[in-house]
């Protein structure tokens, strides 16, 4: 376990200096898609649909990106990501097709697509048993909140913070 | 005694060597249905379940407070609660009941009104519920490609003949855990050299699973475990609302996922709490579903000696992998670890699966041989391949891969250990040589391969992590190697990923990166003449049944 351990450490450490996090909110105003437009099981999939309205995290159209851009370097190791939009459309498409509680995932991960790699490695380990307080995991609720105006999930960790209280999984009560 | 010469023999048969207990139902030693198991109930207010499985919401732990909040349809819950489940089992087998039809009643049941419709059924019967209720029209496979060392190159060939020979998906898992990038990267590029468009895996701790998925050095993860006991769950150190965030987590960098559960493992683990296996894994199956993950492997998995050992064990397996597929979810159906000593014990274990066709027979099917799997054995490896395509064209039955050619073998083999070296050199990885790319496209086992410097490759896997190297690097070595239709595939794949379509419900692709999923190709089995049948798809049916052992008549010499 100690190598785990070890490697995992090392990657955290690394990854707060790495270009491979994402970094933060820098979505390009050309990835927007219009909100009110539902889409459906007749969109999908959506690759072969709805290419054109499609976009990476820094604004490219997936016909723009080919082996010749990755050879010259005009694509950055961090862009071939999806992004919260593209995750709503899919949203649509599981809701469509009856899926909601796997719409309501793509709807908490269209908020995280905005959340540094390493910092949501963190959250996710806070979220363990016995990791936090009340007060850091509400903490974390705010944050997603106010920083990367992320209320789902907000609300999951709120959730979280209350049922962890009765049901003893904060830090000290093992 | 003077003994019985029969019995003497018989007593030395590989069966007798199979341990079987009785059942003990306080420690969890029992399959479908315990005397400390509750009876199923439901209670709804203001659309809030304030009673389930006989508990008072105050009573409720993590994991009944979990799947009451998001797991069942609460819409339907007290109608289709009030039902025998008798009648929802009917539905499962009647084809004038459609899939989707039945999921109106399946997916608002509690874990105690699934198990009790589960336990309603026969073998044959559950086979038939598989039939209908498999989410994907056509059923896939999934191997394990791994070796006792770790080799990369080997790793490579193996993933790219596994690829070929139609696995949809591959899982690699390491002998030594830094050797976790290594091992991603040489199955990412094997497999889309063997067929663009296999997805691969690399089971590993959560947090390096997720980073090598974050860095587009995997594309899909599984081995996020669940577990049916709250004492379990917090002892697998994660607790519901932990796993349904990390699901969200693989979701938001597209990363394909499904959670993993099983029979037995709350026994082996000390915390039954003196229920059955099988109300235990519809407890796993209802966190999966509230997750919002879109499927789960599930059948016992690792723990497949504990349901085996006691009476009904199998045919609780094939329920549980039923009971998923019940509540919506993609199935990955297990066989994936050795139980047995006996070949006909060994066949009957996936008979179930592989006649009523799940998302994923096995997961996975050992594509080395069984000391080369580093995930402790599968119940099938490649030995098994032919014995396996005589079923397929036997039953003409769907296994999700095909019999190949030698020389085919041969070329991906080597191109794939070729495209390593290339793509090794490109990432300033300590180099492949040429001796060993030969040895790589004619291997069998890690013995067959010359020996690599262990250090430097740890080192160089941590470096690698270190430098930030993604798939975009990946592609670009490729490229600069002039290997460009493995360059295509490797970004194609991390496209997919921009767009997600392959996160939706038991999504594959074919070789022209069509996603199959419940979504576009759902099952449309009811009744005989409809859904997938082999026998009526030409192009695999050919690949089953003409191959190198069939005997041409023309050819008899009379």
């Amino acid at each position: 376990m100690s190598d785990i351990n070890d490697l995992v450490a090392n990657i955290l450490k690394q990854v707060n200096n790495s270009d491979t996090a994402s970094t933060g909110a820098t979505q390009s105003s050309s990835t927007s898609v219009s909100d009110d437009k539902q889409y459906g099981v007749k969109d999908y999939p959506l690759y072969e649909k709805h290419r054109d309205i499609i976009r990476t995290p820094s604004g490219k159209a997936l016909n723009d990106v080919t082996l010749d851009d990755i050879q010259n370097n005009r694509v950055d190791r961090k862009d071939l990501r999806i992004t919260a939009e593209a995750l709503k459309m899919q949203g649509d498409v599981a809701g469509d097709a009856g899926r909601k509680t796997l719409q309501m995932n793509f709807d908490r991960a269209a908020e995280l697509t905005k959340i540094p790699d390493d910092r949501l490695l963190e959250m996710y380990n806070a979220l363990r048993p016995y990791r936090s307080s009340k007060d850091e995991l509400l903490s974390i609720a705010n944050e997603l909140r106010t920083t990367y105006d992320a209320n789902i999930c907000a609300a999951w960790f709120e959730e979280a913070a209350k049922y962890y209280e009765s049901r003893k999984k904060l830090k000290g009560d093992k | 005694m003077k003994r019985q010469k029969r019995f003497e023999k018989l007593e030395q048969r590989p069966i007798n060597k199979d341990v079987i207990v009785k059942e003990w139902p306080e420690e969890g030693f029992v399959a479908m249905k315990s005397p400390n198991d509750p009876e199923p109930s439901v209670k709804v207010e203001n659309g809030i379940i304030t009673e389930m499985d006989g508990k008072k919401r105050e009573d409720f732990d993590l994991i009944d407070m979990y799947i009451a909040n998001y797991g069942i349809n609460i819409d339907n819950a007290e109608k289709v609660m009030a039902t025998d489940s008798a009648k929802i089992a009917k539905m499962l087998i009647d084809p004038n009941v459609s899939h989707k039809d039945v999921l109106k009643y399946t997916t608002a049941m509690t874990p105690a009104k699934g198990q009790d419709v589960i336990c309603q059924l026969d073998f044959g019967e559950m086979i038939m519920g598989a039939k209908k209720m498999r989410e994907r029209r056509k059923p896939a496979n999934q191997s394990h490609v791994t070796n006792y060392i770790d080799n990369p190159v080997e790793l490579a060939a193996d993933a790219a003949e596994a690829a070929l020979r139609g696995f949809a998906e591959e899982e690699t898992t390491t002998a030594v855990s830094r050797d976790a990038p290594f091992n991603a990267l040489s199955v990412l590029v094997g497999s889309q050299t063997g067929r663009p468009g296999v997805l691969h895996q690399c089971s590993v701790d959560e947090a390096t699973e997720l980073q090598l998925g974050m860095r587009g050095l995997t594309s899909y993860a599984e081995t996020i475990s669940v577990y049916g006991t709250d004492r379990s769950f917090t002892d697998g150190d994660d607790t519901p609302w932990s796993k349904g965030f990390l699901a969200s987590c693989y979701a938001s960098r597209g990363i394909k996922m499904r959670f993993t559960s099983g029979s037995g493992s709350e026994v082996l683990m000390g915390y039954p709490e003196g229920k059955s296996m099988l109300y235990l894994e519809a407890r796993c199956i209802l966190l999966s579903k509230a997750s919002g993950v879109q499927g789960l492997q599930n059948g016992s998995l690792s723990c497949i000696s504990i349901p085996t050992a006691v009476p009904n064990g199998l045919r609780e397996v094939l329920g549980e992998n039923l009971l998923c597929m019940m509540y919506d979810l993609e199935a990955a159906t297990g066989s994936d670890q050795s139980f047995s000593h006996s070949s006909m014990r060994r066949t009957w274990r996936f008979m179930g699966q592989f006649i009523g066709g799940t998302d994923f027979i096995c997961s996975g099917f050992g594509a080395e041989p069984n000391p080369d799997n580093t995930f402790a054995g599968s119940n099938e490896d490649v030995y098994d391949y032919d014995d396996i395509h005589f079923l397929s064209r036997d039953y003409g039955q769907s296994f999700g891969i095909h019999s190949i050619k030698e020389e085919d073998a041969i070329n991906v083999r080597r191109k794939a250990a070729k495209s390593l070296q290339i793509v090794f050199k490109g990432l300033g990885l300590p180099a492949i040589t040429d001796e060993e790319v030969e040895a790589a496209t004619y291997a069998d086992v890690h013995e067959d391969m010359p020996k690599r410097d262990k250090v430097a490759d740890m080192k160089a896997a941590q470096d690698m992590m270190d430098r930030g190297i993604t798939a975009v690097d990946v592609i670009k070595a490729l490229v600069d190697g002039d290997v460009k239709d493995v360059a295509e595939a490797i970004l194609n794949l991390q496209k997919q990923k921009v767009v997600g379509d392959y996160l939706q419900t038991s999504a594959i692709f074919d070789d022209k990166w069509h996603v199959e999923s419940a979504v576009n190709e759902g099952n449309d089995y009811q009744g005989p003449g409809t859904g997938y049948r082999l026998y009526d798809d030409p192009e695999e049916w050919k690949k089953v049944t003409d191959i190198p052992q069939v005997i041409d008549p023309e050819h008899f010499d009379m």
